[in-house]
Order: C-alpha cells, then sequence, then structure tokens
C-alpha cells in the first residue's frame, strides 16, 4: 500500500515537474534565444549574490550560536595542560582560514554577479598574469609554513613520552569489544606483565600471577587522577582496533591488539573546578552559560542542573564493531588528597578475585601464604613494564 | 554513419576539417561499421567509447541512488533515534527490530553495514567509474581527435568488470549475515576477523571480491586512457594543447595505475590473514572468548597499504572534476581559463604530492610521531597547488561575459565547495589539530565538502554542458537550475554544521550519541541535517527524472557548437558514429583556449592560426 | 581486431599503442610488488622475524626461467628471419621452460616447508610464500600467452606479418617482464 502511494506520489511529482520544465522552455522559444539568456543570467547573477551573503551570514551566525558547545571556546576550555597549545594552533589556523574562506567566497560570487553575461559585452581576454600567479603561490606557502611550524613544534613536545628519571603516574585502558578495562599499577607504580594467552574470564587483562609487580594491580570501573601530576596512560587494545579518546583532555590515540601505544598529558583542573565554571554566574548573578543550567532530564525540574551532573568522559574513536558507540567510562580528576584516599580505598584484583583459586600460583594446599607483594616496592631496575 | 542529420548542412567545422585534417582512410577500414551491426553490440557488449562513457553515468547513478538512500536511512537513526522505523521493515527485514509495543528500530549492525556500504558506493562505484569512467570515456577520444581508444575492447572489459564488481557488491547487501560492517577503510583485525562481526564473514569476502574486480576495471581503464592520451592525439594536439579536462583524465589515470595494485596487494594479504592462518596484520587477539595463534602481524601496516591508495583515490576523484569544471566555467564565461600552465603544473604537483602525504590519516594511528612530521609538511604543501587552483578559477571568471547555465552554476559551485573543505584540510593536516579532530564529524565535513560535495557538483556540471553531445538533446535548464539551488544549499545545510559538532569532539560511526553527555547535546543540530538530507535527495530526483525524460524528450540540439567551445567534440556531427568524424579527422592548430581572443567571441581549434597571430598561453 | 586505431604515421612516438598499453600495465604489476616489498620491509623493522636461508631450489628456478627468457627471444630472432624450425622448437622449449619454473616454485615452497618454514609460521616466511605464488600466478598469464603463441606457430604458416609481429612482440615483453620480476623479487629476498 505503501509502496503504490509512493509511486504514485513520484509519478505525480514527475509529471509536475516534466511540465515546469516544457513551460519554461516555451519561453526560451518566444522570447529569442539571446535575449532570454541575458534576462537569466541577470536573474541567476542575482541569485549567486543572494546565496552569498545569506550563506555567509548563516556560517558565522551559527559558528556563534553553537561557539559555547565547541571545545575550545566559551567554557570548554582543555582540561590538560597540552590542550590549550593546541587549541590555539586552531584558532590561529582558523584566523588565517577564516579570512582567505570569506574573501575567496564573496570574490567567487561577486565576480559571478558582476561579469554576468549580457549581450554585445566582451569578455576580457586574459590568459595569465605571471605577477599575480607568483603572489597567490607565494603568500599560500608563507602562511603555511607558518602554521606547520608551529603545529609541529606542538605536536612533537605533546607527543613525546616521558623522560627516563620524571615522575608520573601510569596507568593502562584496554579496548575491548564494547568496553574499556581499566588497570592501575597499585602500590610499587607498576604495572605487571600480560600474556593474551593467559585470558580468561577470570583474568581479562591476561596478567602473569607469577610476575610480583602484578599483585597489587587494581582495576578500577572509573579514572581517577590527580590535577596536576603527568600521567602515562599504556594504550592496548584485545580483539580489534580502538581509540582511547578523551575530549576534554585533547588525547586521542589508537589501542592496538599486540602493540601498546601511550599517551602522557597532565590533567590541569579537577572536575569539581569544572562544575563550577560551566554553572559559572556572570556579574548580575545570572548564568553565564545557560544552557547548562537546565535540568538534565528536561521531564524533571527538579533534577540536578546539568553543569552539576558534568563528568570528563573516555570514549573510543576507533570503529571496533556494533557496540563502538558506547563505550563511556567516567574520568574524575581530584585533589592530590582525594586522590591518595580513593587509592588507599582500592583492592588489588589479585586479592579479590584470584588468590586461593585455581589460578592462584602461590596457592598452596592448607593456608596460601601471603606472598610478597607490595609493602616493600620492589625497586626493580630498568624498565617499568614488560611485554 | 549513423548521423541524422537530414538536410546536407554546409557546416563551417566540416569545411575546416575538409581542408586542413588529417586523412587516415578511415572508412577503407571500416566496411559497414561491423561494431554497431546490432542491438547487443551497439547497447550491450558495445567497443564505443562515447556508449561505454553512458554506461558508466547510468551505472554510476544507480548506485548514487542506492548509496544516497542508503544515507537516509542512518541519517534518520541518528537525527530520530527513537522514531519508529517499522515502517522499512519491509525492504531491511530482520534488521529492523521491532518491540512488543510495535516499535521498530534499526540495528546497530545494520547501521554499521549501511555507512560501510555508503562509504565504498559513493567512493569507488559512483566518483571513481561514476565520475572518470564516464568522462575519460567520453572527452578523450573526442576531445584529443581520437577515432577510439586505443584498446576498445579492453574498453568493453573495463565496463563489464565494473559491472561484476558492482553486482557481487549488490548481492552482498543480501547476505544473511549481512554486508560487510567495519567501514570503507576495512581496517584489520575488525575486518579480517568473521568473529568480530557479522559482516566480516561472508560480507567481507564478497566486499574484497567485488573490490578486486573494480581495480581490474580501473587498471583496464586507465591502461587505456594513458596510452589513449600519448599516442593517438591528432596531429597538432601537443600536451600543451590539450584542454585542461584532458590533462586531469590523464593524471588521474596515472594515480589509479599506481595506486590500485597497491589496494589488491593488502586485499591479498587480508584474504590470506583471513582464510589461510598468516600473520601479517593480525597479532596476539583474544576474541569469542577465545586466544588466536596469529602473532607477529601490525595492523598498522594495513593502514600504510590502504592509505597509499587511499590519498590519491580522493585526487582520483577531484582531479577529473577539477578538469571539467576547469573547462566548463571557461567556455561559459567566454573566457580562457587563467593560468593554464599553472592549472597543469599545479595538477601534476598535486598527483606527484598524493602519494607522499598518506600517513596524514594515521596520525593517532600508534605510527611513530616522529614520521608524522614529514608527512604534516608535505600535506600542507599540496594545499599550495590547491590554492593556485582556486585563485585561477576565480581569475576565469574576473572581466568575463558569464552565460549562466545549470553547467556553468555548478562550476560556481564546485569552487566554493572546493574552497569551504580544503580549508579544513589545512587544520586536519596539521597533526598538533588532528589529534583532536581525527575521526570526529569535522573530518565528515571535511571530506564530504571537499570531495563527496565538490565532486558530485563536477559530475553534474559535465553532465549538463556534454550532455547534449551525449544524447543529441538539451536537459532541462529550468530544472537544472533548480536543481542546482536546491543542491547547493541542501549540501551545505547538511554538512557545514557537522564543522560543530567535531569541534565539540562528536566521534564519527557512532549509532547514536546519548550514551554521553558530551555528544548528547545536538538533538536539534542532527535533526536539522537529516530533515536536510531528505529535502536534498529530492531535488537529486528532480535531476534524474530531468536526465531521463531529456533523453528522449529534451530539446533538440539543432547545430553542433551549442556553447560555443573551441575543442574537438564538437566539431563531430550532433550524433557522432563509432569513429567520431565521418570523413578526415580533424587537425589541431591552436590552444584550446582562444575565446575572447582579438575581439571574436571564439576559436575553434581547428582553425588554423592567423598570420601574424601568436598563440594563446 | 581493431579496426578504428588508425594507422597515423603522424604518431610521435613510435612505439605501437598495444604495446605501450602492455608496458603501462607492467608498471602497475610492479606497483603491486612494490608495495610487497616496502610492506616486507616495514614489517621487517618491527621484530619479531625469523631468520632463514631461501632452499636452493629458488635459485635453480631463476636460473630456468633466465633460460626460458633467453629461449624465447631466441626464438622471435628466428620468427623475424623466417627460420620456422627454430621458432617452433625454441617456443616449445621456453614453454617447457616455463611449466618447470612454476613446478620449480612449487617444489620451493615445499622445501621451505620442510625446513620447518611454513606458510603461517611468521610473516618473514608467510611473505616469501605470498610474494613468490602471485609472481607465479603472473607467470600461468605469460604460460597462456605462450601456449598461444604455440598455437599460432603450429598451426599458421610462418608469414611475418605486422600484426603477428607484433603478437608476438607483446608476449616476448611480458615474458621478459615476469622473469627480471622475479630476479628482482629473488635479489631481494636473499639480500634482505
Ligand atoms: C587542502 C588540502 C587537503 C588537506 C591538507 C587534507 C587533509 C586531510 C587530513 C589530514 C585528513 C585526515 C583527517 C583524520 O582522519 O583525522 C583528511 C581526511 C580526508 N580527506 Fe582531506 N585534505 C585535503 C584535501 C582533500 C581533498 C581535495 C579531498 C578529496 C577530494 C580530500 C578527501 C579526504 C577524505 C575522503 C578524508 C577522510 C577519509 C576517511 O577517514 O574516511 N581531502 N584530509
Ligand atoms: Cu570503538
Ligand atoms: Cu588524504
Amino acid at each position: 500500500m505503501t509502496a503504490l502511494l509512493a509511486t504514485i506520489c513520484l509519478i505525480l511529482i514527475s509529471i509536475i515537474v516534466v511540465q515546469i520544465g516544457k513551460v519554461t522552455e516555451l519561453a526560451g522559444k518566444i522570447r529569442g534565444e539571446e535575449e532570454y539568456q541575458e534576462q537569466l543570467n541577470k536573474r541567476q547573477a542575482n541569485y549567486s549574490l543572494l546565496f552569498m551573503v545569506l550563506f555567509l551570514v548563516a556560517t558565522i551566525a551559527s559558528a556563534l550560536y553553537y561557539k559555547n558547545s565547541m571545545l575550545w571556546y566559551g567554557p570548554n576550555e582543555a582540561a590538560s595542560e597540552h590542550g590549550s597549545s593546541l587549541d590555539s594552533i586552531f584558532n590561529i589556523t582558523l584566523f588565517f582560514t577564516g579570512i582567505v574562506f570569506i574573501l575567496t567566497q564573496i570574490l567567487l560570487f561577486y565576480f559571478a554577479w558582476k561579469y554576468r553575461g549580457e549581450k554585445g559585452r566582451k569578455a576580457l581576454y586574459m590568459p595569465h598574469d605571471n605577477r599575480l600567479e607568483v603572489v597567490w603561490t607565494v603568500i599560500p606557502a608563507v602562511v603555511m609554513t607558518f602554521l606547520v611550524v608551529g603545529g609541529l613544534d606542538a605536536w612533537n613536545e605533546v607527543m613525546a613520552d616521558v623522560d627516563p628519571g620524571e615522575e608520573y603516574i601510569e596507568i593502562e585502558g584496554t579496548g575491548y569489544q564494547f568496553a574499556w578495562h581499566l588497570r592501575y599499577p597499585g602500590p610499587d607504580g607498576k604495572l605487571g606483565a600480560r600474556d593474551y594467552k593467559l585470558i580468561t574470564a577470570t583474568n581479562p587483562l591476561g596478567q602473569d600471577w607469577t610476575d610480583p609487580k602484578n599483585l597489587d594491580d587494581f582495576h578500577p570501573s572509573e579514572i581517577y587522577l590527580p590535577v596536576g601530576k603527568k600521567v602515562r596512560v599504556r594504550i592496548t587494545a584485545r580483539d580489534v582496533l580502538h581509540n582511547f579518546y578523551l575530549p576534554h583532555f585533547r588525547v586521542k590515540m589508537d589501542a592496538v591488539p599486540g602493540m601498546p601505544t601511550y599517551f602522557v598529558f597532565t590533567p590541569k583542573i579537577t572536575t569539581e573546578e569544572y562544575r563550577r565554571k560551566l554553572g559559572a554566574l556572570d556579574l548580575n548573578g545570572q548564568p553565564k552559560y545557560p544552557e547548562w543550567h537546565e535540568p538534565v532530564d528536561p521531564s524533571d525540574p527538579e533534577s540536578p542542573k546539568r553543569y552539576e551532573a558534568f563528568d570528563f568522559e573516555l570514549a573510543c574513536a576507533e570503529l571496533c564493531g556494533k557496540g563502538h558507540y558506547a563505550m563511556r567510562r567516567v574520568v574524575r580528576i581530584v585533589s592530590e588528597g582525594e586522590y591518595e584516599d580513593w587509592l588507599s580505598k582500592q583492592q588489588s584484583y589479585y586479592e579479590s578475585a584470584i588468590k586461593g583459586t585455581d589460578d592462584d600460583p602461590y596457592k598452596t594446599e592448607e593456608t596460601s601464604e601471603e606472598p610478597a607483594v607490595s609493602e616493600t616496592p620492589a625497586e626493580a631496575p630498568g624498565g617499568a613494564e614488560t611485554e | 554513419m549513423a548521423n541524422v542529420e537530414t538536410k546536407p548542412v554546409v557546416h563551417e567545422e566540416d569545411l575546416l576539417i575538409e581542408e586542413y585534417g588529417y586523412d587516415d582512410h578511415f572508412h577503407e577500414h571500416h566496411h559497414g561499421d561491423k561494431y554497431q551491426s546490432n542491438f547487443i553490440t551497439t547497447y550491450i557488449f558495445s567497443q564505443d567509447h562515447k556508449m561505454i562513457a553512458k554506461q558508466f553515468l547510468i551505472t554510476g547513478m544507480f548506485w548514487a541512488i542506492i548509496g544516497a538512500a542508503m544515507s537516509l536511512i542512518f541519517r534518520l537513526q541518528l537525527g530520530f533515534p527513537e522514531e519508529n522505523m517499522a515502517w522499512i521493515k519491509p525492504l531491511l527485514g530482520k534488521w529492523i527490530t521491532v518491540n512488543e509495543s510495535g516499535v521498530g528500530s534499526l540495528a546497530p549492525e545494520f547501521y554499521y553495514a549501511l555507512v560501510t556500504m555508503h562509504g565504498t558506493i559513493l567512493v569507488f562505484f559512483v566518483l571513481t567509474a561514476g565520475l572518470s569512467g564516464t568522462f575519460s570515456n567520453l572527452l578523450i577520444p573526442l576531445q584529443l581527435g581520437a577515432r577510439d581508444m586505443a584498446s576498445p575492447f579492453l574498453n568493453m572489459l573495463s565496463y563489464w568488470f565494473f559491472f561484476l564488481s558492482g553486482t557481487i557488491m549488490f548481492l552482498s547487501l543480501f547476505l544473511n549475515t549481512g554486508p560487510f560492517a567495519g567501514g570503507w577503510t576495512a581496517y584489520p583485525p575488525l575486518s579480517a576477523l568473521p568473529q568480530a562481526s557479522s559482516g566480516s564473514g561472508a560480507g567481507m569476502t564478497l566486499w574484497l571480491l567485488s573490490l578486486v574486480f573494480f581495480v581490474v576495471s580501473v587498471l583496464l581503464g586507465g591502461i587505456n586512457y594513458i596510452t589513449t592520451v600519448l599516442n593517438l592525439r591528432t596531429k597538432g594536439m601537443s600536451m600543451w594543447r590539450m584542454p585542461l579536462t584532458i590533462w586531469a583524465f590523464f593524471v588521474t589515470a596515472i594515480l589509479g595505475l599506481l595506486s590500485f595494485p597497491v589496494l589488491v596487494s593488502a586485499f591479498l594479504l587480508v584474504m590470506f590473514d583471513r582464510g589461510l592462518g598468516t600473520s601479517f596484520f593480525l597479532s596476539e587477539i583474544f576474541i569469542g572468548g577465545q586466544a588466536l595463534d596469529h602473532v607477529g602481524g601490525s595492523p598498522i601496516l594495513y593502514q600504510h597499504l590502504f592509505w597509499f591508495l587511499g590519498h590519491p583515490e580522493v585526487y582520483i576523484i577531484i582531479l577529473p572534476a577539477m578538469g571539467l569544471v576547469s573547462e566548463v566555467l571557461s567556455v561559459h564565461a567566454r573566457k580562457p581559463i587563467f593560468g593554464y600552465k599553472a592549472m597543469v603544473y599545479s595538477i601534476l604537483a598535486i598527483g606527484f604530492l598524493s602519494f607522499i602525504v598518506w600517513a596524514h590519516h594515521m596520525f593517532m594511528s600508534g605510527v611513530n610521531p616522529f614520521i608524522a612530521n614529514f608527512f604534516v609538511i608535505f600535506t600542507l604543501i599540496i594545499a599550495v597547488p590547491s590554492a593556485v587552483k582556486v585563485f585561477n578559477w576565480i581569475a576565469t571568471l574576473y572581466g568575463g561575459n558569464i552565460r549562466f547555465t545549470a553547467a556553468s552554476l555548478f562550476g560556481i559551485g564546485f569552487v566554493s565547495m572546493f574552497i569551504s573543505g580544503g580549508l579544513t584540510g589545512i587544520f586536519l593536516g596539521n597533526s598538533a589539530i588532528d589529534i583532536q579532530l581525527h575521526d570526529t564529524y569535522f573530518v565528515v565535513a571535511h571530506f564530504h565538502i571537499v570531495m563527496g560535495v565538490a565532486a558530485f557538483f563536477g559530475m553534474f556540471a559535465g553532465i549538463y554542458n556534454w550532455y547534449p553531445k551525449m544524447f543529441g538533446r538539451f536537459m532541462n535548464e529550468t530544472l537544472g537550475k533548480i536543481h542546482f539551488w536546491g543542491t547547493i544549499i541542501g549540501a551545505y545545510a547538511v554538512f557545514w554544521p557537522m564543522h560543530y559538532l567535531g569541534m565539540a569532539g562528536v566521534p564519527r560511526r557512532y549509532y547514536r550519541f546519548d550514551s554521553f553527555a558530551a555528544f548528547g547535546q545536538f538533538d536539534l543540530m542532527n535533526q536539522f541535517i537529516t530533515i536536510a538530507a531528505i529535502v536534498t535527495f529530492g531535488f537529486q530526483v528532480l535531476f534524474v527524472i530531468n536526465f531521463f525524460y531529456s533523453i528522449w524528450k529534451g530539446k533538440k540540439m539543432t547545430t553542433r557548437n551549442p556553447w560555443g567551445a573551441t575543442t574537438l567534440e564538437w566539431t563531430t556531427p550532433i550524433r557522432p558514429g563509432h569513429g567520431n568524424w565521418p570523413g578526415k579527422l580533424p587537425t589541431v592548430q591552436r590552444w584550446a583556449y582562444d575565446y575572447g581572443k582579438d575581439g571574436q567571441e571564439f576559436i575553434p581549434q581547428i582553425q588554423p592560426l592567423g598570420k601574424d597571430e601568436k598563440e594563446g598561453h | 581486431m581493431n579496426v578504428t586505431v588508425a594507422k597515423t604515421d603522424y604518431r610521435r612516438s613510435k612505439i605501437h599503442p598495444k604495446k605501450f598499453a602492455l608496458l603501462v600495465a607492467c608498471a602497475g604489476i610492479m606497483m603491486m610488488f612494490a608495495a610487497f616489498t616496502s610492506a616486507y620491509i616495514v614489517r621487517q623493522a618491527a621484530g619479531n622475524w625469523l631468520e632463514f636461508r631461501l632452499p636452493d631450489l629458488f635459485y635453480v628456478s631463476t636460473g630456468v626461467i633466465l633460460l626460458s627468457s633467453i629461449s624465447l627471444h631466441s626464438s622471435y630472432l628466428a620468427f623475424t628471419r623466417g627460420n620456422t624450425r627454430i621458432y617452433r622448437l625454441l617456443l616449445a622449449a621456453t614453454l617447457i621452460l616455463g611449466l618447470a619454473f612454476v613446478v620449480l616454485q612449487y617444489k620451493g615452497w615445499q622445501a621451505l616447508a620442510a625446513i620447518g618454514v611454513e606458510l603461517t609460521t611468521n610473516p618473514s616466511g608467510s611473505f616469501v610464500y605470498v610474494i613468490s605464488g602471485v609472481h607465479a600466478a603472473h607467470v600461468l598469464g605469460g604460460i597462456a600467452a605462450l601456449i598461444l603463441a604455440i598455437l599460432h606457430a603450429f598451426l599458421l604458416q610462418h608469414r611475418i606479418t605486422p600484426a603477428r609481429k607484433l603478437r608476438f612482440e607483446m608476449t616476448l615483453i611480458y615474458w621478459h617482464f615476469v622473469d627480471f620480476l622475479w630476479v628482482y623479487l629473488l635479489l631481494f629476498f636473499t639480500l634482505q
């Protein structure tokens, strides 16, 4: 039935379209081709000019309208130290490309309008102009050089690994279909060895329990990090490609099975502070960003305001299958003290899930003897990890 | 001959060709034109480049409709995720799951299948075969003054391999496990492991098979184009007298020849990993409750191979459009293209550079960040010849006497799109900015505007402009203009807002956005985009109706050279037969852009230079 | 076969369009192998790479295919000089050598497996199988062309027409190409 209706609609539309076409062709015949074309030129040229104006107004207005939802404007300042340098390169690029965009669009449509065909007018014969061409080759080249230098400078700094002697927190994110599994090194500060062949339902990361560094590693369900401390995320994948993506921190890196990658960043603002910024009031006591003062649940005005419920998020940014769109984890940036508090409440995965089971290599017949864990952080010389 | 002109009108072109033309004794070889003897050899297994061009075009249009329809379905999902989709259950069957209350929703597996098919179809079938296949075939022999391609037989094979490829892809849509659903880039391990996604089993097998045949088609075509351009130019047609269209097709064919075989290599290695247990791209994988034996492979290696094709591929798509637009703008502005030589050098530079920028798609893939330095530099260098081309198009309009037709409007629209999308490339090419923008909607906006829409505009400009040469009739101009305004406004409405989504961090390839607070705040914008997409699709229906109606009922072409163009294709009879020129071959006396020179409206390429006339450029 | 390509004496390049097209096609095939060998290098640099010595059989097969190139070329010379017997004989010899090459490659793979390098053992070995396998497929294409040439040689009267000369030359070019390609691959495997 619907198919029939759709077909009938289509046929009707076709007939109308064809009729419009026929009528306009007649008009051309009646008036004489050339004159008719001149009139068309005029009309279309005017449309071009109108389009240009509307288009530029629409782009600029919509940009202003959405400005505060975009990540480097309004309250959405980068939450990591390197983030602001990337954002400023974005803005510099936007400045230059914005100028070029507006100028070229104006010239394009303005010329189209200005030089619309008129009967009896002759076009200018101007096959080339070497000086002009040199100018507009050199200018983009110079601007590009400028952008490249700034960009690469920042890039190489952001992507550098931690220096050997540096103090940092290492955490691990492992993507699998379809979630992130997180691992913290525990008191020894070192992530234990893994082997994918050891993965089982109870050992989701394939940790090798004979490696003492593993015994204190814990698996939280949220990322907790202290503000102002350098973090190195070790990024791995268990099955297919994933991508460890922290939009507010300008962090993004593929998770590749069989090849750990990393990203180093330093959070510079706590979740609480960020919420306060989103909910800030202006001098008159009015919300600076009203959209953040709306309730989370639009149907329930009593629900918390959006800024109160705000959290940093971890997402996946590399297509990994049908559940790709929902690999969410919450990221909480807290003060040093809160972080220590939180750490002390975490129980190692070994303790909670492995100890005393068949998987436990230290399991003895009667009592499970306490293996030498974490009390004295092993001062393992050489690399922080093994794999 | 299939020359339908009835009255023996005397054409100026014929006189010129008779006087200066080159007699290659065409008729003596051509008793009875054995190629056009029956329906099958005329319309189906034709070896005439003009018919093959039409076959590519119409097949391309078929795929464009399918691909666009798919995008509407997944756009509905993105704009209205809660809406009842039960009404397309008759079409999609089990991929629409209906709950107790009768509300149907699109299965995520099939959402990803649609996105993947949409990408594959539009990039390869529509914008590679449908665009370059159509116009290279139509224009290379006609504009160079050749009777046909170097090998009409291989040319025919090229089309039929494309057809076969399309058939296989089409069949994969009906698989029980669904077509391939891992993105048009088909990164392993997702694409290599049937356990990883339902489309990665039989769906991926057919996808690979289809694309291998597609590559064969592209290569057969490309070999022909290159050989024809280098060997079969008519007398006087030096390389520097070729229209920019031909330069563009020529460089496109070279890019295809050098990059598509690399894709086949990558596909072969994937096939080995899939079927024979090798580990080129797979390592240390635990999936479906099982640790696989593969060790030592590198998924990143595949990405290198893929993008070594992938980046040239985007230029394979856009260069023909650039060529068509250069020609169309010049003809309708009644002015020589500005900076012909600079345009040629830009095409060559873009072609060359496109081979050394591929890793800009891989900044965040885990490659050594140090290598990114080279790729950033080369990537941003590419922006320079691109900018030169834009300035030259604008300068071509300057001082012109522009005739507004559907073709020239689409030409102007192309430049506008290319500017908008090219500029966002400068953000993405700068790896520092790409950290944030990679795999977000910003990238989607970038490549749809600069490649998708711009290439379509180039194609439309080409179709409206050369339709009379293909079918001996005109498409309706008014409908063409409505089509243009609807499409440019619609396309910007669809893709411009996506920049904002990307700048807000929204990742691409998400089935729905509300799992994340940060990504789920743009419902209105997503609805707007979806509605704009549906409306824009409506304007394309207008085009399709216009196209098919005009084949039989369009305004008849009464003169040979309706646009007053200088190039050779307009010196052929209104409906040229196989062999293109009934008698002698035209010879070329001047470059292709003598518009408005010495007070003359235009001077055809076959007209000899005046006594002390200096050649154009 | 193709009458629309007129005999155009103004053509700048002396080379026949079909021959030129074949060379262009060879360039495309070359790119495929360039991709394989680059992938090989990139993968090798990443470590976890099994070193092994290529079985000697591959060197024997190289000798065989080199010989076949010589014999085909001589056959071509005999063809142009009108020496029917040598022309036919060497053509047949080339076919036998070509088939021998494929068989030797197959034996080579068996030898590889025998020293413990199976298809799936390590990418270093997998590459050898895949690359030499794809090459062998191209040789099979050449063998098909040779069979056609032999049918022509034995069934038709020996006449040196431009069309037959062209056809022979194209077979020759392609055969030299797959030969050269194998030498490149062998050197690549040995020196890497
Ligand atoms: C001004 C020159 C250009 C530059 C600097 C540039 C740069 C880039 C970069 C860096 C990316 C990767 C973004 C990412 O995934 O994070 C990209 C994506 C893309 N570009 Fe461009 N681009 C330019 C022009 C073009 C043109 C002319 C086309 C096509 C005609 C094009 C088509 C594409 C496509 C299809 C993608 C996305 C592929 C995918 O991931 O599915 N670009 N561009
Ligand atoms: Cu994912
Ligand atoms: Cu690219």
